[in-house]
């Protein structure tokens, strides 16, 4: 990765060149570019007179400057006497009087020759094409300091007639000129695709960055930088080439953002460039013009007229309230809008989502409406599941979890503690960095973003740099001691910056409050002790209880969510910096990087890989620190999951799942679900929701037998794998000096395997740490894994690292939170069950198995009772840590003072091909 | 083309052609250039003597991607290259094919051992030692698949260690003199793959590499020879194998023989069909070059050793990876040393760039960098970074 770290170098000189006290982004809303301001001035200004006073500092470019004004208006004769002055200053040798100078000058050219005259007058048009030449750089450089509000249409009349608006006096109402605008709007939605780019690839290039302006544009309005926006757009719209590339979509994004701060001016510009673009205005512009008369509070007869030239554009006005993805507020003020011109309007009632019904001869039965849906309750009553919900989103509220660690505590030696105080006060002194460099980095983008690109600054914007930091400093906590591909990383840290943000949006706006309204709703069709009129499936249910808001969220293109990661990855390398000797007092020593970018050559593939220093990592390990950091969305939720509604809304209550996981970029497959009818999702949906509505909890008494080999040395056999003190370790006798070349290779070859070793069980050792520490988390809890599937449609839970899927440990660890009663054939059942564990009986009878479960019962009860210490027997089984939680199960039933009553929570499989949830007993 | 259809009777060699021509049609485009330059060359008549033997049936195929040495011309000054007086008159030489070089080497005295990989020469290179009085050695074998890397089973596979043993070389210390001369065509098949493993033989001291400083003496075609000799001075054609082949050999252009000796199609009677030249394509007409590659006496010391040459390796692909790129750019993502310490400790400029580098300062650099003393790390480099199979 050094092409970035050089493309950084560069981009820091340049940061470093900038003056210190540069001025942030500012929005001139309402005045006009500097420049043109100036030149509206009268020439005679005084400051300019001032200047005039003490001619002896002025320096000449100050004076042209003067001259350059003045050249503005029409008094030619006056300039081209001051011209000469000009021109002469250097002869003037400071020791005349400026003002002696000129007089002496227009005295002498009176008498002159034509000769002299000639000269002079060749001199003036010099001057003049200086003048010229600096006026431009001098407009260049005032350009470049403010954000352009007023659009350059390359159209000419279009372009005449914005000009006559500006300067006529005083300027006609803007409505009005708008109602011209819309009268002579082109009538084409979008333009005829450019032929110039027939290459898949080019044109795969063309929409990628047409994507990226728009969701530049959007991102601005979501963090208030609409000024920048506009800028981009007009420096965009400015250019023909660039121009090209602009889509109704982005001016439509400008326009919904001026009407919401009620700036017509803008909005007319706006509108302007549309029409040089050759853009018809759609339903969405008609809206936030609407939008923007209602908030200025505009007259009855100039809405009135403004729907009649709607009405001709052929577009109806109840589609304003039904087909736009507008939020509550703006509809309102369209509503307010409407209404003072139409007093007698009313708004359409959007239509219930749920009247569709899939078709599929399949799922004829679930969808017949003469019978009453069935559906998994919940064993738990409303209140407690109210309860829940609090604490769930309390939990995705706080964005992550921190969850202690099971491994046993390393003993407090000092030099633990040392290693602890060390990291404490590396993070400390990091995060005050971090927090500086991302505002520098802040800086740069938005310097970037003045000169026209579509950079990532508003991006930026979207989370706090605190929040930032701490993100970063997550990443770099798990970061393997082999690194990580920068690529993976960098889209990581994007999809969760993605999250956060998503996050916070639905806190900021009301949509939590909604949320929970509508959830508690929902929960009377769960509750075991509540009943609900109707029998619907629990999404049809949700579906009721309100319409669904158009998701605002779109994910961001892949592209994106890479550089927005790769920025902050760059900036991580950059700041993170430690001493070069940990072990010895801080503030004398040389500073060097913690994180490093290398190479990776894979068979003429290479990788850029982000690797911690060996240093750090060994401080890490040192540290052992006793708390682990997760997502909100990667730890099992505490209350049943949302039911899927659509491909993006479902699941958690308030971070975004997909409803299909799939390869990041693979948009094609989210785009064909989109376009998908509702109603042909809903078998999926359902499946997924009814999935996710199984209750769990973990097995405390296999954990704890678990734990107690994890904290030992572990036991491969038993899928528990060994800390790093078990790998082997290399032959520690030193090389003789003239060892042979084949010992050497020898030794080679074992320190390569050695490390091998120690890698992949360093993986499994962390795979297994994650899984137990969140399963004793959760241990004393009821908690739900949502699921989601991919694109075959098998299903998968969401959470990654503790769940029902995975090795027999993973599933030994789990039972139902909901017990039932074995029944009269229930303990039968789990005896065969023990025994397929077993793998013994492969090719018996259920007969037979169960005769042979009856045959080892002192096996299975010595098993159960003394697990570690007793015969080992279940330890023999295919499965063994499974085997072993049955026999725990079936010791308990067959004591019980009635098998047949005995509440089993234990989960038995049915059909076990395929099929990722075991079905109750 | 003409050897085997000695043998063969014009009715059967006809389909054997047809069949080969079908499989090269996509590479039409090259054989078409082929034939056009071929123009240049008159077709030599090739000596006959000693092919007469040649048995029947040798697959057209496995003999159409291979070059031989065929002029007596060329087999002469080879010989003569070769047979300089430095006291190691053995050589090993690979593929012989037709054997025109073999009896060359012969007649001039040197004690030869014939590795051959194609089965159907071999009778006749045994005659040929007969012949010849009884030092030649002839192996069924293929010398540049001996040890593979990654211990499958290719055949016909030797280990080297067994071959050395039957053939009696001793081992010397790489210090001493040089116990074995190799000779013979580099293979324009899998062309890279065969140097890496040539590379990662020498700096791991394994293989052949094992009994002493072996020289090779290899034809290469003219592009891969003026890169292995590229410096600084021709910064075009200097890249990480240039490195890493100087560092270990002292290479040496010994002679430049144009494509023509050894292309079997130019070689042969001209009656034969124009479209067999489609099948023996590919190779690019351009010269081959007899490089001598003669290991260094002083490759390994105590900073670089057959235990960490891998990183030596890596350091130099990645220096390449931007080779107008400083150096000092480059060493933040190869050790966590400062990068300005090194360039001190290396007196080099901090503005030194890694096409300026000639190989000895590559191996310098590394030396520097695993010299310094108080670091415990050394280097960024892991194992996995590389898909070296060990």
């Amino acid at each position: 990765m050094s092409a970035l770290r050089w493309g950084r170098g560069a981009a820091g000189l340049g940061w470093a060149l900038w003056p210190v006290g540069r001025p942030g982004l500012r929005a001139e809303e309402g005045t006009l570019g500097g420049l043109r301001g100036c030149r509206r001035r009268s020439s005679a200004s005084p400051c300019e007179q001032d200047r005039r006073r003490d001619w002896g500092h002025a320096e000449l470019l100050e004076v042209l400057e003067a001259r350059v004004r003045q050249l503005q208006t029409n008094s030619v004769s006056e300039v081209r006497a001051k011209l000469v002055d000009v021109a002469r200053l250097p002869k003037a040798d400071g020791s005349q009087s400026p003002r002696k100078v000129e007089a002496g000058n227009e005295g002498a050219a009176l008498g002159f020759t034509s000769h002299w005259a000639q000269k002079l007058h060749k001199e003036k048009l010099v001057m003049q094409r200086r003048k010229q030449k600096l006026e431009e750089t001098l407009q260049k450089e005032n350009r470049k300091h403010q954000l352009r509000v007023e659009p350059q249409l390359l159209n000419r009349e279009l372009a005449d007639w914005l000009q006559r608006w500006e300067h006529g006096s005083p300027r006609s109402p803007w409505e009005e000129q708008l109602a011209q605008l819309l009268q002579e709007a082109p009538k084409q939605l979008s333009r005829s695709e450019e032929h110039g780019h027939t290459g898949r690839i080019s044109k795969v290039r063309y929409e990628a960055q047409q994507q990226r302006l728009l969701s530049f544009l959007e991102c601005c309005l979501l963090v208030d930088q609409l000024p920048l926006a506009h800028h981009v757009l007009v420096k965009h719209h400015s250019k023909l080439r660039q121009q090209r590339a602009l889509t109704l979509p982005m001016y439509n994004t400008l326009l919904l953002g001026w009407a919401r701060k009620g700036s017509f001016r803008e909005l007319l510009y706006v509108f302007f460039m549309m029409k040089d673009a050759g853009l018809a205005p759609d339903l969405l512009s008609y809206a936030a013009a609407l939008q923007c008369m209602g908030r200025l509070n505009q007259e009855a007869s100039a809405i009135q007229r403004f729907l009649k030239q709607m009405a001709q554009d052929g577009l109806q006005l109840q589609e304003l309230f039904t087909n736009l993805p507008l939020c509550k507020e703006d509809k309102a003020v369209l509503l307010r809008a409407v209404r003072k011109a139409e007093p007698t309007f009313l708004p359409p009632q959007p239509p219930l989502s749920s009247s569709k019904v899939n078709s599929s001869p399949l799922l004829k039965e679930i969808y017949s409406t003469d019978k009453p849906a069935t559906y998994p309750k919940q064993h738990l009553p409303l209140e407690t599941l109210k309860d829940l919900f609090q604490q769930q989103l309390s939990v995705e509220m706080a964005t992550v979890v921190t969850v202690e660690s099971v491994e046993t505590a390393p003993s407090l030696t000092k030099e633990v503690l040392q290693a602890r105080k060390t990291l404490q006060e590396l993070r400390t002194r990091w995060e005050e960095e971090l927090c500086l460099a991302l505002q520098q980095t802040k800086d740069r983008e938005a310097q970037a973003a003045r000169k026209g690109r579509p950079s990532l600054f508003p991006y930026l914007c979207l989370l706090s740099e605190g929040e930032l930091t701490q993100l970063m400093l997550q990443a770099l906590q798990v970061l393997p001691q082999q690194g990580e591909s920068l690529l993976s990383l960098a889209q990581e840290l994007g999809m969760r910056i993605f999250n956060r943000h998503v996050v916070q949006r639905k806190q900021l706006s009301d949509e939590v409050q909604a949320l929970q309204e509508r959830y508690f709703k929902y929960l009377h069709l769960l509750a075991s002790d509540t009943q609900v009129v109707m029998s619907r499936l629990p999404r049809e249910h949700w579906e009721a209880l309100g319409t669904s808001e158009a998701s605002q969220d779109q994910p961001w293109p892949l592209a994106l969510v890479v550089q927005l990661g790769k920025q902050l990855a760059e900036v991580l390398v950059q700041t993170v910096k430690m001493p070069s000797n940990l072990a010895q007092p801080q503030d004398t020593q040389k500073l060097i990087p913690v994180l490093y970018h290398v190479y990776s050559f894979q068979s003429f593939r290479q990788i850029g890989i982000l690797k911690p220093h060996p240093a750090f990592v060994q401080l890490l390990e040192t540290a052992a620190e006793r708390t682990m950091t997760f997502e909100a969305a990667e730890v099992p939720m505490l209350c049943p999951p949302l039911p899927w509604t659509s491909p993006h809304s479902g699941a958690f209550l308030l971070s975004p799942t997909k409803l299909m996981r799939s390869l990041e970029g693979t948009i094609q497959h989210q785009r064909l679900l989109e376009g998908c009818p509702p109603a042909e999702l809903h078998g999926a949906l359902d499946a997924l929701t009814q999935l996710g509505n199984c209750a769990w909890r973990v097995n405390g008494r296999v954990l704890d037998l678990v734990l107690t080999i994890f904290n030992a040395k572990g036991c491969p056999r038993l899928g528990v794998p060994s800390p790093a003190s078990e790998a082997p370790r290399p032959s520690k006798q030193r090389l003789p000096a003239n060892a042979s070349p084949e010992l050497k290779t020898e030794l080679r070859r074992e320190l390569a395997r050695c490390l091998k070793v120690a890698r992949e069980m360093h993986s499994l050792r962390t795979d297994a740490l994650y899984r137990l520490s969140l399963a004793h988390h959760l241990r004393h809890h009821v908690f739900w894994l949502p699921h989601n599937m991919d694109f075959r449609g098998r299903t998968y839970p969401c959470p990654p690292h503790f769940n029902h899927l995975g090795s027999d440990l993973a599933r030994a660890l789990l039972e139902f939170a909901e017990g039932r009663p074995l029944g009269p054939h229930g303990l039968n059942w789990l005896k065969i069950h023990l025994v397929n564990l077993t793998g013994l009986k492969k090719r018996e009878s259920l007969q037979a198995r169960l005769a042979f479960a009856d045959e080892i019962m002192n096996d299975i009860l010595d098993s159960a009772d003394q697990p570690m210490t007793g015969r080992r027997w279940w330890a023999e089984a295919d499965e063994p840590w499974q085997a072993l939680a049955c026999c725990m199960e079936i010791a308990r039933a067959v004591r019980a003072p009635s098998p047949a009553a005995y509440v089993s929570h234990f989960p038995v499989h049915q059909a076990g091909t395929a099929w990722g949830l075991p079905l109750s007993t | 083309m003409w050897a085997p259809m000695a043998g063969l009777s014009p009715r059967l060699a006809l389909p054997a052609f047809a069949g080969a021509t079908r499989l090269c049609l996509w590479r039409s485009g090259a054989a078409a250039r082929s034939r056009r330059s071929l123009s240049g060359f008159p077709p030599k008549l090739a000596p006959r003597e000693g092919l007469r033997d040649l048995p029947p049936g040798v697959p057209r195929s496995r003999l159409e991607s291979k070059r031989y040495v065929l002029s007596p011309s060329l087999a002469e000054t080879v010989a003569r290259l070769l047979l300089r007086d430095d006291g190691c008159d053995l050589i090993l030489e690979i593929n012989p094919g037709p054997g025109i070089l073999t009896r060359a080497l012969l007649q001039s005295g040197a004690r030869v051992i014939a590795l051959e990989s194609d089965k159907a020469f071999i009778p006749h290179l045994e005659s040929l030692g007969k012949e010849l009085g009884g030092k030649l050695h002839v192996l069924h074998t293929d010398f540049f698949k001996l040890d593979p890397r990654s211990f499958g089973v290719i055949k016909p596979v030797v280990n080297s260690k067994l071959l050395f043993q039957e053939l009696g070389i001793e081992t010397l210390s790489w210090s001493n003199g040089i116990p074995l001369k190799v000779v013979g065509i580099f293979p324009t098949k899998n062309e890279k793959k065969m140097i890496w493993k040539v590379l990662h033989d020498i700096y791991s001291c394994t293989s052949i590499y094992r009994y002493g400083r072996v020289q090779l003496n290899l034809f290469f075609n003219e592009l891969e020879s003026q890169r292995m000799m590229a410096n600084p001075q021709n910064p075009n054609l200097y890249y990480a194998l240039s490195v890493l082949w100087q560092v270990a050999y002292d290479v040496k252009l010994l002679h430049v023989e144009p494509w023509s000796s050894f292309d079997i199609s130019s070689q042969s009677v001209q009656q034969e069909k124009p479209q067999s030249k489609e099948s023996s394509e590919q190779q690019v007409q351009q010269n081959l070059c007899l490089i001598q590659l003669t290991p260094h006496k002083d490759l390994f010391s105590q900073q670089l050793t057959s235990v960490n040459y891998d990183v030596f390796f890596h350091m130099t692909k990645q220096c390449f990876l931007k080779r107008h790129g400083k150096l000092i750019d480059h060493l933040t993502s190869l050790s966590p040393i400062d990068a300005m310490d090194i360039l001190k400790e290396m007196d080099q400029d901090k503005n030194i760039k890694i096409i300026d580098m000639y190989p000895s300062d590559f191996k310098c650099l590394f030396e520097t960098i695993e010299c310094s003393k108080d670091h415990t790390f050394k280097w960024l480099y892991d194992d996995f970074m590389e898909d070296v199979i060990i």
